[in-house]
């Protein structure tokens, strides 16, 4: 019987601000060890128009983006859900964090993306890592629409398989496969996986 | 370290109660001396408790790097806990086993190559030890077993182990001069030479553990692999690859292998795929130069798997062979086209470099061959659109297009036919995947009828590559003329060639780390040379592993080149290279089994003298800008021949040119340049066209798109193109185009920017230019045109639309308004859906006017009377009843339309401002002449509402004025009379009235203010067309003469005045009429009162009338005219008028009367005595008279004239009376 040990997550999408998230809030909730990141240059969030959208550096604490925003448009930014998320947000971590600045945060067991674009930044930077340690992280994608409602679903989803993996006691490489298998068939979504090694 | 980690963990860390139990134990452990400790590391190995034995794993790393001394007494614990039954203990068992072997390794190296004093014992021992934990670990990577994750970690152990042992290109090969920390490690410092180690050993060791591990990957081992093996075996090869460039030609071609069309990943798993996918993306961004002959290859691969990806995602893993077939065709059409390239690049004197030491003609065609790898990059590069988001429609379309054009010249017009049978923009797309074939498919132009239309697409849609096609064109051509003498020489001589091939690739494929190592170990230090110095010391090397690289390189060709047929089953061995060699020399065009021959030749006669030319890629570093200009350039090219080709072009184009909007980069704003496109000749330019196609591909994607940021992207990109080409058209094209409109009725959905457009054209701003507002009515009349289809054809933007009309309907320009009105009353309100909404809209604003126009406005003091709109216009009118009737005038459009709405009209109108009455007032003729005396409209005269009685007589007026009032319209104003006794209400009907019917109420009219009898005379002297005047002016005299004052109650005034405005109207009242009212009127019983004033008016007025007058007068005197003494007056005055003419008539009078006359008229007396005293005169004469007279004596006087006249009577008669009494009896039995 070997001594049960807490999975560490990771949840990222580019902005770390919707999909990944509502991940961390769920997983959080759920007592589950987890952190999240966004994999683009910088946080960009909808504005008024398609030449205009909020540009933040990562780091910018969710509420001073709220107040940015509430006061540039409140209509506009309650109507299509920005507001209500920062305030989650707020309630969920400072700032939003990026995940090649961040490789200081230690050793993730499972890296679960929500757009394949991201899951390639991240096997990319993972690969580009020094590796030492030996220890194998899994990588996993799950496409997910970026917008409020599918991020709801997703992180459900993702909660659903991080609770799986937890379960396995951390020999999840035997069975990575059949659970990938079977959580396909059971959710119709579609999951990639990679490994990479810290 | 992980000592100290087990000293810190909490307590919860080991929930196991032995683990809990241990942990004093291990406690204890940092008391004792570090050899006991060693010792009793090794008891607890056999711990029952697992995590003590993971720690104890831990440990001895720990231990092992810090005292290097003691692994030798610690290894055998570490070598049995790696076959430990736990997976995580055995996993950490390898974990510190890694470590471990690349301290001492790199302890070994510093040793021999700094010490003097050779190597410690203990080292040895522990190097032996370790060597023995390398083969214990490397058989568990290379053999199946239950723990996987073990097995991962004996992957990367080996994957270490293979770095170890080979050189570093990037880190110096020279050892330091001196030991530092971190000074790092490369095992090229050991070529010096080591005591221990030798570095041929050591790469040949690390050539046969990467064979091993290339093994795994290959059929049939690769099938038993799980996904995530697969990953990790991938992902080792692939930095392996990365960090020692010289295994390229070694693993890129397993790797490439396993590409999704083989079979051999199944990708149950899209993991493995995608572990593909990155290793290929990070091999293609290692820059060495060895790494270089394989971005060609690497990027057919990496397209390949994206397609297939999008396959994937599209048709849920459906079996992708016949996919395969596509991309063999290009391949195969890619030979083609390299020759040509070559034969180009020969021709142009640029491959000099690359043929540069060869005169053997064959030499040539190899190196030819060679080439290709850098051509093929040069064309895949340009030519890959990204490809996403590709149906499964298009897919099986290409593969239909792909099994057709297999079969070549016979299949061409099935192909035409299936080309010309689909949707033009399915095509597109079509073309679009085929477009990264594209360059390849040019070659084939002539011979196959697929590349035909795609290939005039690329030309327009490549520009960058149509110069390069021109010039491979035309050396085709060239090798066309050539061929005879080419396929003569070599086709004959291609199937005895293929058999002696079939043997000769074996030689080096058979075994190729033997091989390897054989020329390795031969040259073992060239490899590290091989990079950095001269090229002709690397020959052998670099021949050896592009030997191996071209003949690795055939393999995945020819079996692509067959379609699906091999891809299965990859041919691992000599023999089916040959038979795909065969097979290729029948199915293929001779050239092309030319080229494969000579393939065949440059394998076989290859020899280590040969060098092959060294292959330069000139990868031409874009900056970000220039990219940015180029992409730019290229789409402004596109445009530029789309609008030379457009006049006479397909569609095709225009879902192409939208898909390379959305496909282009934002920040370069395709869509400007879409916009100047559309709009540079919008007409010829199948602007519509093109702007619907963009439009729809844009909603499509802000449809589809599961990005919350691009979705918004698309939409707000389509937003403001739609506005920009909406506005442009606007203001490029007269108001009379529709282009706009049809636009509007069209696309996908209307934004409401667009709807904003409509609204400014359909209510130009006040603050428009005056010079502007001419145009504007066409405008107007533009936009509601266009708001009327949209109403029409839109049903989701009815409302919207409605809305906008309405506004526009009560603008504040007459000219709009009346525009809009048109449209909403005569289109939109029979619309029964709407009519509801209009008449609300209508209402709503009629019944503002009672808040909106204020009440005590100047205007009031215009009095608003039927009369005003008369003499209203537009320049005086003031503002308020301007804005009185902007807003109702919708109102009264619809009353037109539907007649029951005026009553509420009349509802109202008591309680309207002064303005808006005016403002009705101004309105309601036009409105009453259109809908006539409608029923509902004579509902409401007979029962008008209170206070709407102006209203009321201006509809009367209207209805009545030049037209002939219906009987229904008489008998309900004769209804109304009826209830209001209001003879006002007659006025418009008075004409039209019988004389019956209109003397019963003369004495009303008699009674009004002067004007309004007037009027009244005026209406009834007119009279109706048909019947004449009701009454003639005669009657109208008779009948205000016999009008009784008293007991009409009228007073005498008025019928005075009444006779005095006839009087006035000399050109009615004439003489003739006067005469015969008069005449008429002297025998009315009794007299009328007014009679002699009339008489005298009469004379006055017309003075020739004194005859008749006396005519009158003599009648009188016979009716005894003293008895009634107001009139007595009158007759005298008369008398007194019309003198001497009256003389006749006086002396007519009794002589009492006659006395009395002239008492009270004493002037008369005497001239009427001279004129009685004429003699004709006086013997006419009574004698009484000539007494009153005074020309007859009292007594005398009698007597001769009752002789004269009547004796009896004379006789009889004594007294005045009594003789007044029986001349009146006499006169008038007489009369």
């Amino acid at each position: 019987m070997e001594a049960k040990r807490k999975m560490r997550f990771a949840m990222v999408c580019s902005s770390n601000m919707n999909r990944s998230m509502e991940a961390h809030s769920q997983l959080g909730r759920a007592g589950l060890d987890v952190a999240s990141y966004g994999t683009g240059t910088h946080v960009k969030l909808p504005g008024p128009s398609l030449h205009e959208p909020n540009v933040y550096e990562f780091g910018t604490p969710y509420n001073v983006i709220y107040n940015d925003l509430r006061r540039k448009d409140p209509d506009l930014y309650k109507r299509n859900g920005l507001l209500p998320m920062l305030k989650r947000n707020t309630s969920v971590k400072l700032a939003p964090q990026r995940w090649q600045d961040n490789a200081g945060d230690g050793l993730f067991d499972v890296i679960f993306s929500f757009e394949e674009r991201v899951f390639d930044l991240i096997v990319d930077d993972m690969h580009n890592r020094e590796q030492r340690m030996l220890k194998n992280a899994l990588i996993i994608n799950m496409d997910v629409k970026d917008n409020h409602e599918e991020a709801g679903v997703g992180a459900k989803l993702a909660l659903d398989f991080c609770q799986k993996l937890e379960a396995t006691n951390d020999d999840w490489e035997e069975i990575i496969d059949d659970l990938i298998i079977t959580f396909e068939k059971q959710h119709k979504r579609k999951l990639t996986y990679n490994m990479a090694f810290y | 370290m992980a000592v100290a980690a087990a000293r810190d963990l909490p307590p919860t860390f080991h929930p196991h109660p032995s683990s809990s139990a241990m942990e004093p134990r291990l406690r204890q452990l940092r008391k004792v001396p570090l050899l006991d400790f060693v010792a009793r590391i090794g008891d607890l190995r056999a711990d029952e408790a697992s995590p003590v034995r993971k720690l104890v794993a831990e440990m001895i790393g720990e231990v092992g790097s810090k005292h290097m001394a003691y692994l030798p007494n610690v290894m055998p614990c570490l070598l049995d806990l790696l076959n430990d039954d736990t997976p995580a203990v055995a996993r950490q068992a390898i974990k510190t086993g890694t470590t471990l072997f690349a301290k001492v390794l790199q302890q070994l190296v510093i040793q021999g190559l700094f010490t003097s004093g050779g190597i410690d014992e203990s080292l040895k021992l522990s190097w032996e030890a370790l060597l023995k934990l390398k083969s214990a670990v490397s058989h568990m990577a290379f053999q199946p077993m239950s723990n996987e994750g073990a097995r991962l970690l004996a992957i990367k152990f080996v994957e270490k182990t293979v770095l170890l042992y080979t050189p570093d290109p990037d880190s110096p090969p020279d050892p330091p001069n001196e030991v530092t920390k971190d000074m790092g490690f490369n095992v090229a410092w050991l070529r010096g030479g080591h005591p221990l180690l030798n570095v041929g050993d050591l790469a040949m060791e690390a050539s046969q553990n990467l064979g091993l591990l290339l093994e795994q990957l290959k059929p049939p081992k690769v099938k038993s692999l799980s996904t995530s093996m697969i990953i990790v075996f991938v992902t080792s090869l692939s930095a392996i690859a990365q960090r020692r460039p010289s295994f390229y030609g070694r693993i890129l071609p397993v790797l490439l292998s396993l590409d999704p069309a083989s079979s051999t990943i199944k990708v149950q798993v899209p993991g493995a795929f995608h572990a593909l996918k990155s290793a290929f993306a990070a091999c293609l961004k290692c820059t060495h130069s060895s790494a270089e002959p394989w971005r060609a290859r690497l990027l057919e691969a990496q397209n390949i798997i994206n397609q297939a990806d999008s396959i994937e995602h599209s048709s849920n893993r459906v079996e992708s062979l016949p996919q395969m077939e596509t991309t063999s065709t290009d391949n195969s059409n890619k030979r083609n086209l390299v020759d040509d390239m070559n034969n180009a690049l020969e021709d142009g004197g640029h491959s000099k470099k690359r043929i540069k030491s060869h005169d053997d003609q064959e030499h040539t065609d190899n190196a030819k061959n060679s080439v290709e790898p850098t051509s093929v990059d040069v064309s895949s590069s340009l030519s890959t659109p990204a490809s996403t988001g590709n149906s499964e429609a298009v897919y099986q379309l290409v593969n239909m297009f792909a099994a057709l054009a297999a079969q070549g010249d016979r299949a061409a017009g099935s192909l035409q036919i299936l080309s010309s049978s689909i949707a033009a923009d399915l095509l597109a797309e079509v073309v679009m995947v085929n477009m990264q074939h594209l360059p390849v498919c040019r070659a084939e132009v002539d011979s196959q009828p697929f590349g035909t239309p795609s290939s005039s697409l690329l030309s327009a849609c490549l520009p960058l590559l149509e110069s390069l096609l021109k010039r491979i064109n035309q050396n085709d051509r060239e090798v066309d003329e050539v061929p005879p003498t080419i396929d003569s020489a070599v086709v004959p001589s291609a199937a005895g060639e293929i058999a002696a091939i079939s043997s000769i690739p074996g030689s080096t494929s058979r075994n190729p780390p033997i091989e390897e190592n054989s020329n390795s170990s031969s040259v073992p230090f060239d490899m590290e040379t091989v990079e950095a110095k001269a090229p002709t010391v690397d020959a052998s090397i670099e021949i050896q592993e592009s030997s191996e690289a071209s003949h690795a390189s055939t393999e995945p060709q020819g079996t692509q080149e067959h379609g699906g047929s091999f891809i299965s089953s990859l041919p691992a061995d000599n023999s089916s290279v040959g038979l795909s060699l065969a097979q290729s020399s029948e199915t293929r065009s001779p050239s092309s089994s030319m080229v494969e021959a000579s393939q065949a030749q440059f394998s076989s006669t290859l020899t280590s003298q040969h060098v092959l030319p060294k292959l330069v890629v000139t990868n031409i570093d874009l900056s970000d800008e220039a990219k940015d200009l180029l992409q730019k350039e290229a789409f402004m090219r596109i445009l530029g021949s789309d609008k030379q080709d457009a006049s006479g072009g397909s569609i095709a184009h225009l879902p192409l040119l939208a898909h390379l909007g959305v496909e282009f980069p934002l920040d370069l704003d395709p869509w400007e340049l879409l916009q100047k496109h559309v709009l540079s000749d919008y007409v010829n330019n199948e602007g519509h066209e093109l702007t619907l196609c963009i439009l729809n591909r844009l909603y499509r994607e802000a449809e589809q798109d599961q990005d919350f940021l691009s979705s918004r992207t698309a939409t707000s990109v389509y937003e403001s193109f739609l506005l920009t080409i909406a506005e442009s058209l606007r203001d490029m094209f007269p108001a009379s185009d529709k282009s706009l409109g049809k636009l509007l009725c069209e696309i996908p959905y209307l934004p409401e920017g667009a709807l904003k457009l409509l609204e400014g054209l359909c209510s130009p701003g006040s603050n428009e230019k005056q010079e502007k507002d001419l145009q504007s009515g066409d405008r107007v009349t533009q936009g509601l045109s266009a708001v009327w289809n949209l109403i029409m054809l839109r049903p989701s933007n009815r409302e919207r639309c409605l809305e906008i009309a309405l506004q526009s309907s009560i603008h504040h320009l007459d000219e709009v308004r009346m525009k809009a009105i048109r449209l909403v009353a005569n289109k939109l309100f029979p619309m029964s859906s709407i009519s509801k909404r209009i008449e609300d809209f209508a209402n709503e604003k009629l019944n503002s006017v009672l808040e909106v126009v204020p009440a005590d406005e100047s205007a009031s003091s215009e009095l608003s009377t039927p009369e005003a709109p008369k003499d209203g216009g537009s320049e005086n009118m003031s503002s308020s009843v301007a804005d009185a009737q902007t807003l109702m005038s919708l109102y009264f459009a619809l009353c037109t339309k539907k007649h029951s709405l005026l009553q509420h009209v009349f509802a109202i109108y008591g309680s309207l401002p002064q303005a808006a009455k005016q403002a009705v007032h101004r309105q309601i003729p036009i409105l009453i002449r259109t809908i006539g005396s409608s029923p509902s409209l004579l509902g409401i005269i007979s029962d008008p509402p209170t206070d709407s009685c102006d209203l009321l007589m201006q509809v009367l007026q209207t209805l009545t004025d030049g037209a002939m009032p219906s009987q229904d319209l008489i008998s309900s104003v004769k209804n109304l009379y009826a209830k209001t006794k209001d003879i006002e209400v007659l006025f418009a009907v008075l004409s039209h009235l019988p004389k019956d019917e209109v003397l019963p109420v003369f004495p009303s009219i008699v009674n009004l203010p002067m004007d309004k009898f007037q009027v009244a005379l005026s209406r009834i002297l007119q009279g109706s067309p048909q019947n004449g005047p009701s009454l003639d002016p005669s009657e109208i005299l008779i009948a205000i003469h016999v009008i009784d004052p008293d007991k009409e109650g009228i007073p005498l005034k008025k019928v005075i005045d009444a006779c005095a405005a006839c009087f006035e109207q000399r050109t009615i009242f004439t003489q003739q009429v006067l005469a015969k009212a008069l005449n008429q009127l002297v025998e009315q019983i009794p007299l009328p009162l007014l009679f002699m004033r009339t008489v005298m008016q009469a004379i006055g007025a017309f003075p020739a009338l004194v005859d008749f007058v006396m005519d009158i007068m003599s009648r009188l005197v016979n009716k005894q005219i003293w008895k009634y003494p107001k009139l007595w007056v009158g007759f005298l005055k008369c008398a007194i008028l019309t003198k001497p003419q009256s003389y006749g008539v006086l002396l007519q009078l009794p002589a009492p009367q006659l006395e009395n006359a002239l008492s009270k008229n004493p002037l008369l007396k005497a001239p009427l005595v001279e004129h009685a005293n004429q003699p004709n005169v006086r013997s006419t004469l009574p004698r009484s008279t000539l007494v009153v007279l005074g020309l007859a004596e009292d007594q005398q006087q009698p007597a001769p004239q009752a002789q004269n006249s009547q004796n009896q009577a004379a006789e009889t008669s004594s007294s005045a009376a009594d003789t007044t009494t029986e001349v009146t009896q006499e006169s008038s039995a007489v009369s």
